[in-house]
């Protein structure tokens, strides 16, 4: 019985983006693929007559639409496809993800990203304020990306507040699951107000970076091996571009620490490396442990 | 935990089924209300607009006798809705008029059917917009109590240019089908409705109170049609009136998309006709005892006044509250810009589709999912006829509501035929069938074109409508007859270009056989 991977589909770039890192990721770890396009439901339009010869029409694209798109999909990789009927984007496909008891959400990034960047989209942002499953956000680009890459590192950006827990849980299934190492990013000497930039509470934040890397590190050991780094730079955006990425990695944060229980919501910290991030990211809701025990 | 969900539900196992995986179970079917179904239809007719703008007109051509046109303008287009839901209901599709009428007589009726449909919707946008142009001067004006802000509207370069803005929005709004929320469209309507009881109260007291501008006390006379002067008159009329019920047909039409598809369409569609009909009566009489039908001044009959009545009776009537009308004259009109683009990029999608035009206007955003092609063309071509007819003549407003009433006399008599003859070996299969699917949509397409040939005929007078012309031929007849005739030549054009569909193999002629016959072959 393996786990299931939903894809939100458009047949735009940012769709095809999607679908290229789920297939990939569906290929690392033997998960299947439910490649889902979101309509727009009738109870939504409050102004515009509903019409059900145009709702059938649409269905019809959006079959033809998903056809095109599986036809990338390596044969390797089982998926479906379905069309679903809901108020938004997000709300349709959180509602397919619940029924298809996804591990996670694969969305692309909204049109207009600098290539390999991310630029959070409306369907995105909805998606990371409501999701209670980790959302996998596809950078402009990724269409090009060979899936047969597969993962090869995962970056898990740890920090000391609530939910680091859950995090290092998800990463370490993810890596176990896709076979990808584990690399641990410690960015609290970077994570602090401009106003406290001095040396002091740097060097202090560094020593406590590693205390807490040390710490990690040991609750994984005997589950994987992890490579541990501490972020150095200015700014978070400075060290997120100092460091080196590889084709195939991942990048994995947790959700702000003002989401509501178990929902997603990305706080300023992992908005920040979000926009110089060059690889995909995966946002893991604050409490998912109990639930990614019994989803495995 | 998910393990026995995930077996179970046969679309979501991993075993690669592409084709098959697609699953129905999302279909929208089966989520809009009454009170939803009630509010839509409302915001489609946009009674605060088409009453500002069909009124003066229809004053102009009946005189006193505007409610009793009202009334007897609902049967025409009650007994062509009838022909719609039944066509509606056997083919659901979103080339409605186009698709129907050439299932039932073939292509080229067909295509003039989507044509005259497609040609009604981009003069009422272009329309729509022009008078919400007037009432956003009106509005400014009365805001700021510069009331020579309102004058602005007629300056023509500074009109066509907030109309353009205007499409522009309207076209942003509908191709990125941007909704209100339900609450605010809710409060709108009953915004609407309410100002206009408040405007039609207002005018009455003001009336008996012996501050009208040409009292005139109410007369039963008013709702008789034999009162009328002359046919061609009566015909005039009844061609405005049926397009102050356009856009009602959508709560009839709405079968499955509604909650209860047996009883919802027809209630909405009764509760939305009551609540219409009523408001335009309150209004019609408001409107006659305050104003009368005199050519003078504030007069109904006045043709300074004519194309935009609540613009010059706000004032005069509500005083210092006058904003009020026109905010909802305003709001209307908005809501009712979105609602008109659907029809015409529906239906140019479906003929896109089945290849009467070419296939690009089948395109559909893949972000938006609306026909993005099709609604672009509409918004170019509507503000296009907007420029040119604004140029052409002062009185656009008034000869494009004309034209519109013989354009949709044109493509709902079409469609009134269409369902008739497309039922013809059902008509007798029931009682219900001889009157839904033969006499009344027969009775309603007979009314409708004999209205088309008179308004036809009459207007070719140059006198006709506002008394534009051209070369001593009245401007509505030669609007109605370039649109027509730039339909023919188009459609021949495509016609050598993609005969496929001119020959029939994209959408064939059919007529369902009948039931009875059926049913007495089968038991034999």
């Amino acid at each position: 019985m393996s786990a299931h991977i939903v894809v939100g589909y458009t047949a735009t770039d940012a769709g095809e983006d999607a679908v290229a890192l789920g297939a990939r990721l569906a290929m690392a770890s033997g998960f299947a693929l439910d490649i889902v396009v979101v309509l727009p439901a009738d109870d939504r339009s409050v102004i515009t007559p509903p019409d059900a010869g145009y709702d059938r029409y649409l269905q019809k694209q959006a079959e033809t639409w998903l056809a095109a798109a599986s036809e990338k999909i390596p044969d390797a990789v089982p998926h479906a496809t379905h069309v679903r009927f809901a108020e938004s984007f997000a709300e349709g496909l959180l509602t397919a993800a619940r029924e298809f008891g996804a591990s996670y959400i694969v969305v692309g990034a909204a049109n207009g990203g600098l290539r390999g960047r991310h630029r959070l989209g409306t369907v995105a942002s909805e998606l990371l304020h409501s999701a209670d499953v980790p959302v996998v956000l596809a950078p402009e680009g990724s269409r090009k990306v060979d899936p047969a890459i597969g993962i090869s590192r995962l970056t898990a950006a740890v920090g000391t507040r609530p939910g680091t827990d859950a995090l290092l849980d998800a990463a370490t299934w993810l890596s176990t699951q896709t076979g990808a190492e584990l690399r641990l990013l410690s960015l609290v000497s970077v994570d602090l107000p401009a106003s406290v930039d001095t040396g002091v509470i740097r060097l202090a934040g560094a020593a406590h970076a590693d205390d807490v890397l040390s710490r990690a590190r040991e609750s994984l050991s005997g589950v994987v091996d992890a490579e541990v780094v501490v972020a150095r730079g200015e700014s978070i955006e400075d060290a997120v571009q100092s460091l080196s990425w590889e084709p195939g990695e991942l990048a994995i944060v947790g959700s702000s620490r003002l989401a509501q229980h178990r929902r997603l919501f990305l706080g300023s910290t992992a908005a920040k490396i979000l926009h110089e991030l060059p690889v995909p990211m995966v946002v893991v809701p604050r409490t998912t442990q109990t639930q990614e025990g019994e989803t495995r | 935990m998910t393990a026995p969900e995930s077996s179970a539900a046969p679309l979501a196992s991993p075993t690669g089924e592409v084709a098959g995986g697609i699953t129905k179970k999302g279909l929208s079917a089966g989520t809009v209300g009454l009170i939803g179904a009630v509010v839509i239809g409302i915001s489609c007719i946009a009674p605060a607009y088409t009453f500002t703008a069909a009124i003066g007109p229809t004053a102009s051509v009946v005189g006193a006798q505007i409610p009793a046109i009202i009334l007897v303008g609902f049967i025409p287009m009650l007994l062509v809705a009838f022909g719609y839901r039944e066509l509606n209901r056997r083919m659901p599709d979103s080339g409605t008029s186009f698709t129907w009428a050439a299932r039932a007589f073939g292509p080229w009726v067909g295509w003039l059917a989507g044509w005259g449909l497609v040609a009604a919707t981009i003069l009422v946008l272009s329309n729509l917009a022009g008078v919400a142009v007037d009432f956003l001067f009106l509005l400014i004006a009365q805001i700021t109590g510069n009331e020579s802000i309102a004058d602005l509207a007629s300056v023509t370069w500074i009109n066509i240019g907030v109309c353009l803005l205007f499409m522009l929005g309207a076209t942003l709004v509908s191709y990125r089908d941007m909704q209100t929320t339900q609450k605010l469209q809710y409060f709108l309507v009953g915004f609407q409705v309410l100002v206009l009881v408040v405007f039609a109260g207002a005018a009455i007291i003001q009336a008996v109170n012996g501050n009208a501008f040409d009292y005139m006390p109410f007369d039963l006379a008013w709702f008789n049609p034999f009162a009328v002067g002359s046919f061609s008159a009566f015909a005039a009329g009844l061609s405005l009136s049926i397009f102050i019920f356009w856009g009602w047909d959508v709560t009839l039409t709405m079968n499955e998309e509604t909650k209860d598809p047996e009883k919802t369409p027809g209630r909405a569609a009764t509760i939305t006709v009551i609540t219409v009909v009523t408001l335009y009566l309150l209004l019609a009489v408001a409107m006659l005892m305050f104003a009368g039908v005199g050519s003078e001044g504030l007069g109904l009959g006045n043709e300074d006044i004519q194309e935009n009545v609540f613009f010059h009776l706000s004032g005069p009537i509500l005083g210092p509250l006058a904003f009020l009308v026109s905010l909802a004259v305003l709001t209307s009109s908005a809501s009712s810009l979105q609602s008109t683009f659907v029809g015409p990029a529906r239906t140019l999608l479906a003929m896109g589709h089945y290849g009467a035009l070419p296939k690009s206007y089948a395109k559909i955003s893949p972000r938006f999912f609306t026909p993005s092609n099709a609604t672009i063309v509409s918004a170019v071509v509507a503000s296009g006829f907007y420029v040119v007819m604004r140029i052409v003549s002062e009185d656009t407003l008034w000869d494009t509501i004309l034209t519109l009433g013989m354009m949709i006399c044109f493509y709902y008599g079409i469609t009134a035929f269409a369902c008739v003859w497309y039922f013809r070996r059902q008509w007798f299969d029931s009682t219900r069938n001889v009157f839904f699917t033969f006499l009344f949509p027969l009775v309603g397409g007979v009314i409708l074109a004999v209205l088309f040939f008179t308004t036809l005929i009459d207007s070719m007078d140059p006198a006709y409508g506002s008394g534009s012309q051209i070369g001593g031929i009245g401007i509505v007849f030669i609007l109605g007859m370039l649109i027509i005739g730039l339909g023919v030549v188009i459609m021949i054009w495509q016609a050598i270009k993609r005969p496929a569909f001119f020959r029939g193999e994209t959408l064939s002629l059919d007529a369902p056989a009948s039931a009875r016959r059926g049913r007495q072959s089968v038991s034999k």
